[in-house]
């Protein structure tokens, strides 16, 4: 794990590749001079070649257009060369960084976040930023050099006529401005819309049994038309913005065109200025509008870019709050689980969740978290795996407070599973071994052994070297909860805290993963969220958890014997049926 | 067809535009030649005029063709989007078990865009091929000389552009196969976040996440080399197209073969023809994407639903209760799959025969695989029999309608699904008109009205993705109330208590007891105290029914029957 001094901020990535940074703008500036060239040198063969019949300073302009061409083909190369190069290094850096962020928070973080949120910021935001690479941050570097520098020869060929194109720019950016805002709404609504859209779709299509079961389509599909016609709503509210805005830039720069040609060609006149730098200002009015309009079309990509350059940032200031000791330690083998005057209050929540816990789990003993949902049962396990800090008090391991510990021993002592394992794309053998590559085939096996799952795994076609895609849609739920158990034996663990499953098994399967259960757990302290009736019956010790503390504690016999919390879930567990049964 | 019309428009905006932007070179011409280089003071007025007059013209109809190409190209989109989405909706289960949403998600996204985005460009392209033939014919016209100097060159941009989309294409295609492969890997991880962190193997997801990061970045620089490579070369040949001009017309305005604006034109106009020259290679890509897209959609819809309304369907007898009868039911979920003909080993109902009592209720038991969701999702007909015939008050459910058969059948399944809207949408989702007396009592029969009215905005509390989230019981709940709604004869209750805490069971059961009074009942369960719900009890194995009778008889009489619950609630 990363501490917590990691990039809190994007610019720091980029820093490291400031000097490629000021080269690729030294190389923009000269593309945009070599493609400013052209019309000065019609300029310069106009007034000083055809209007005094010499034909000299025509073929002089003739060789610099031909090397003004030439350079801006080199140049416009190289820059778009270096600037993906260095542009999509800095996204490469930025996605591992902010992927390692995100890891390297604690548990509580991931309760908080949707992890669809997580994920956007992963994929669309970092997509919005490699499209302004690829697509989008050549054109608009180079535009506003271009205009900035066309703007600047203009006034060195002729203030006057430079100043009458000045009266263009108060109209362009007022419009520029409207355009910006209204667009910015208008480009948010149509994003809305479509995420609006995609959900009723997905809704529509993984409810589609619900819906047919109902005879419901119609309805369905009438309001799925809804949704359907207010996207396309939305996005002709963008288009008839844009619709406006482009023809107010086409016709400006007819129209300063027009100006150019008439006040320009009026002025020639009188000789205040020659005609090749009136025919110069009209050619250069196309370098002088398409960057303007150009800016325009790129203006979506620049502000998604924008809009997820900010998200990342704010994402990678958040500060992971539970950091490794400075001086961590490591875990003995073997001790008890003490939690000391333990209150534990879920941020952002104002009850307590746990109010001054105090147990002590011996080691080696099994020990069963019962309680209605809600009551704490999770997040007591929790705390001992040091997913979260106690707000008050201390949890600790033979003596040791989890957070002196260090990162490694407390995962290597601790293991927290669910029976309901969550399977990742590879194969039975990577799932088990779950990324550690130094751990052989033949360790695997063991670790199926230890806990008698072989008959399971074999029966799959392809052993443990299967194919399983991720979430596990091919296996069985027996099978699936071997596996996970399976990686819990090659960890061997000292403490394993475990979520019981809730689904059924068929009977033959549920005897096999019970089975396998009590052997990884032998003689290790095991600590169980329990669901069923069983596992209460079976441990050591029982935990009560109600509202936030523990009501009470003992062992099963002991605790029906009692009235309260336990013997009224007891008689509840066994319902009609199954009290018959007993 | 009025999107027809709009296209039209579209066209002639278009064409209007193209006309304008065509004339101002000519314009300038005219204004140097007539009115700056003779100095006529009116005629450089008259000019300049024009050149305004097409300024206008030009602002106008870019803004008309913009608008209509969008309002056409998106109503296009959306048009096929519902047809799409109706269409899915009305496709049988079968259709839906082999495929993933995800990949008719991107069907009804992705490929509509990319029609969308192709729809689009059409006004602009003929505008443009038009420009292209116009711009050439009156450069001819003026000066073929100084035409074939000023075009040269340009017929190559055209196959350079189709080149560059031929290379970028694949080259971008395989930059998006690599950034979805990062998806999943980032996917993957913060789903399976829990079983990361409780492993601590943090190092090994950051470790792929890099390897995969580095082959988005190869695959990126790729695609960056080739608009490098390029980019230039468009941009490149008008820059020798102009200089051209300019070395052999300077020398002739300079001689005076030519006059200064008819120069100037020229040069103008090659600027005016980079664009609509490098566009074909850029349609004809999105043209073949759009065509690929096309075929894909044209595929779903092609895809006809199995399931469908008899032809003169009759209807249920008005009084009817809800007598089940199946009869030498054969059935097997492959039966319409040419890689496993029907093999009698295949069949997961087999001379299946059974007969519910109407208003009484029966529990469907047995080990996993034996059947018993099968003959529950055959009843609504989610799939139809290979051969034999159900029937419901002495009817064939295949010679009625799927409304009129689906409306008589209330059904609560495994996993409850349910809409992101309002708790009242939601139980009236099998009747949206239900008044809310009638929904109220629904969520009351079903045991959840008390919980409901304690909600601070009651029966419009918003649930879902996005709303209020219940726990497991109370989302079953709501969902025997969504099943009762419409007062169904027939209620089909496939393990409905599965996913609820074991603490929790007693709460459904009294709402289970409440609503299946005086309904055919079908329940699928794994846990006693649902199955003594119900009056008789079914064993299923391998596709038969082996015995039944109630519980107690059952317990009594037939061993498989209390092993496979014995086995369940074992105490060891």
């Amino acid at each position: 794990m990363k501490g917590p001094n990691q990039t809190s901020n994007l610019l720091r990535i980029a820093r490291p590749h400031r000097k490629k940074i000021i080269v690729i703008l030294l190389l923009t500036v000269g593309w945009s001079l070599s493609l400013i060239c052209g019309p000065a040198l019609v300029a310069y063969a106009i007034d000083q070649g055809i209007r005094r019949h010499s034909e000299r300073p025509v073929e002089v302009a003739v060789i610099g257009y031909f090397a003004s061409a030439l350079a801006s083909g080199v140049l416009f190369r190289q820059v778009v060369r270096s600037v993906t190069n260095t542009g999509e290094r800095v996204l490469q850096e930025l996605r591992v960084s902010v992927f390692n962020h995100i890891l390297s928070m604690p548990m509580g973080f991931f309760d908080s976040e949707r992890t669809g949120r997580l994920v956007s910021r992963m994929t669309t935001d970092m997509d919005a930023l490699e499209n302004l690479i690829q697509q989008g941050l050549v054109q608009l570097v180079s535009n506003a050099l271009l205009l900035l520098i066309t703007l600047c020869v203009l006034l060195i060929m002729s203030p006057i006529l430079f100043l009458f194109c000045l009266i263009s720019v108060p109209i362009l950016a007022a419009a520029s401005v409207w355009f910006k805002r209204k667009s910015a709404v208008a480009y948010m609504s149509v994003r809305d819309a479509i995420a609006q859209t995609m959900t009723s779709l997905q809704e529509g299509l993984s409810g589609v049994r619900v819906i047919q079961a109902f005879a419901n389509e119609d309805v369905v599909v009438r309001g799925f038309n809804g949704q359907n016609r207010a996207q396309l709503l939305a996005n002709m509210r963008a288009v008839s913005i844009s619709a406006r805005y482009f023809p107010v830039i086409e016709a400006m720069s007819v129209f300063t065109t027009a100006g150019i040609v008439g006040i320009g060609g009026y002025m020639s006149y009188q000789h205040l200025i020659p005609i090749g730098t009136v025919v110069a200002f009209a050619l250069y009015m196309g370098n002088l509008f398409s960057p303007i309009q150009q800016t325009s079309q790129q203006f979506d990509l620049l502000q998604s870019a924008g809009a997820a350059f900010r998200k990342l940032d704010s994402l990678l200031n958040i500060e992971p709050p539970l950091a490794e000791a400075t001086e961590p330690r490591e875990l003995n083998a073997v001790g008890a689980i003490c939690f000391e005057n333990v209150t534990f209050t879920y941020a952002e929540e104002a009850i307590p969740a746990l109010q001054d816990i105090n147990i002590s789990i011996d080691f080696g003993k099994h020990v069963a978290l019962v309680g209605p949902t809600g009551a704490g049962k999770s997040t007591i396990a929790k705390l001992i795996a040091r997913f979260y800090d106690p707000t008050i008090g201390k949890v600790s391991f033979g003596g040791i407070d989890l957070r002196q510990a260090s990162f490694d021993s407390l995962r290597r002592t601790i293991v927290v599973v669910t029976q309901e394992a969550f399977l990742f794309d590879g194969t039975i053998a990577s799932n088990i071994r779950m990324g550690r590559p130094d751990i052989s085939d033949i360790e695997v096996y063991k670790a199926i052994e230890e806990i008698g799952g072989q008959s399971i795994i074999e029966s799959i076609p392809g052993g443990i070297g299967a194919n399983v895609f991720e979430g596990g849609s091919t296996l069985s739920a027996g099978e699936k909860q071997i596996i996970s158990l399976a990686r819990v034996a090659l960890i061997d663990p000292r403490v394993i805290i475990l979520d019981e499953a809730t689904s059924n098994l068929d009977p033959a399967t549920e005897t096999l993963v019970e089975e396998a259960l009590t052997r990884l757990t032998r003689g290790k302290t095991l600590v169980t969220i329990a669901h069923r009736l069983s596992t209460a019956q079976r441990a050591d010790q029982v935990l009560v958890v109600d509202n936030g503390i523990v009501a009470q504690q003992g062992h099963h016999d002991e605790l029906i014997q009692v009235p309260g919390l336990y013997s009224t879930l007891n008689a509840a567990w066994l319902g009609v049926g199954g009290s018959k049964l007993d | 067809m009025i999107r027809r019309w709009i296209m039209l428009l579209a066209v002639v905006s278009g064409i209007g535009w193209m006309s304008a932007a065509v004339s101002v070179p000519l314009l300038i011409q005219g204004a140097i030649d007539h009115g700056i280089v003779s100095r006529n003071k009116d005629e450089l007025l008259k000019w300049t005029v024009a050149i305004l007059c097409a300024g206008l013209a030009q602002g106008t109809f870019v803004g008309l063709r913009r608008y209509f190409a969008f309002l056409v190209s998106y109503s296009v989109e959306a048009d096929l989007r519902n047809r799409l989405f109706s269409h899915l909706q009305r496709l049988h289960f079968a259709f839906h078990d082999r495929i993933q949403t995800g990949q008719l998600m991107s069907r009804s996204a992705s490929d509509l865009t990319q029609i969308q985005g192709f729809v689009v460009l059409v006004p602009l392209t003929i505008a443009n091929i038009l420009i292209l033939i116009s711009v050439t014919a009156v450069l001819f016209v003026e000066n073929w000389r100084l035409a074939l100097l000023a075009l040269a060159l340009l017929p190559i941009i055209p196959f350079m552009a189709k080149l560059f989309s031929a290379k970028v294409f694949p080259a971008s295609m395989s930059l998006q196969r690599e950034l979805g492969a990062l998806a999943e890997i980032v996917e993957e991880t913060l789903s399976g976040i829990r079983v990361i962190k409780g492993f601590g193997t943090e190092s090994h997801q950051e470790k792929k996440l890099k390897d995969s990061s580095e082959k988005v970045f190869g695959n990126a620089l790729s695609a960056g080399r080739i608009r490098a490579h390029y980019g230039p070369i468009l941009s490149f040949l008008p820059l020798i197209g102009l200089a051209l001009v300019l070395a052999y017309g300077g020398t002739q305005v300079v001689n005076r073969t030519i006059p200064l604006g008819e120069l100037t034109a020229f040069l103008l106009y090659v600027n005016l023809l980079i664009a609509p020259l490098q566009l074909p290679a850029w349609i004809i890509g999105q043209g073949q994407r759009a065509v690929a897209s096309a075929q894909r959609v044209e595929e779903l819809l092609a895809n006809l639903s199995t399931i469908v309304d008899p032809i003169n369907p009759k209807q249920f007898p008005r009084n009817g209760r809800g007598e089940i009868r199946f009869s030498d039911a054969q059935f097997s979920y492959h039966h319409d799959d040419e890689h496993s003909p029907d093999l009698e080993q295949n069949y997961i109902l087999n001379k299946f025969t059974l007969n519910v009592v109407p208003g009484s209720s029966i529990a469907l038991v047995g080990p996993t695989g034996c059947g018993k969701t099968t003959v529950a999702r055959l009843i609504p007909r989610f799939y139809d029999l290979s051969s034999g015939r159900i029937e419901i008050d002495g009817i064939d459910i295949t010679k009625v309608s799927l409304k009129e058969l689906r409306s008589i059948i209330g059904i609560v399944f495994e996993e409850t699904f349910l809409f992101s809207d309002t708790i009242r949408a939601n139980i009236a989702f099998a009747d949206p008109r239900a008044s809310i007396d009638k929904v109220m009592k629904a969520a009351e029969l079903a045991g959840i009205a008390e919980y409901i009215e304690s909600l601070e905005d009651g029966y419009d509390t918003v649930i879902g993705e996005r709303g209020f989230s219940l726990s497991g019981g109370q989302r079953q709940r709501l969902a025997l109330a969504r099943a009762i709604i419409s007062e169904p004869r027939i209620l089909i209750l496939d393990d409905a208590t599965s996913a609820v805490d074991p603490t929790k069971e007693q709460e459904i059961l009294g709402a289970m007891r409440q609503v299946m009074r005086g309904r055919t009942t079908i329940i699928i369960a794994h846990r006693p105290a649902t199955i003594a719900l119900a009056d008789q009890v079914a064993y299923m194995d391998h596709g038969k029914v082996l015995a039944t009778g109630t519980h107690e008889e059952l317990l009594e009489r037939f061993p498989p029957y209390s092993d496979l619950l014995v086995t369940k609630s074992s105490v060891q």
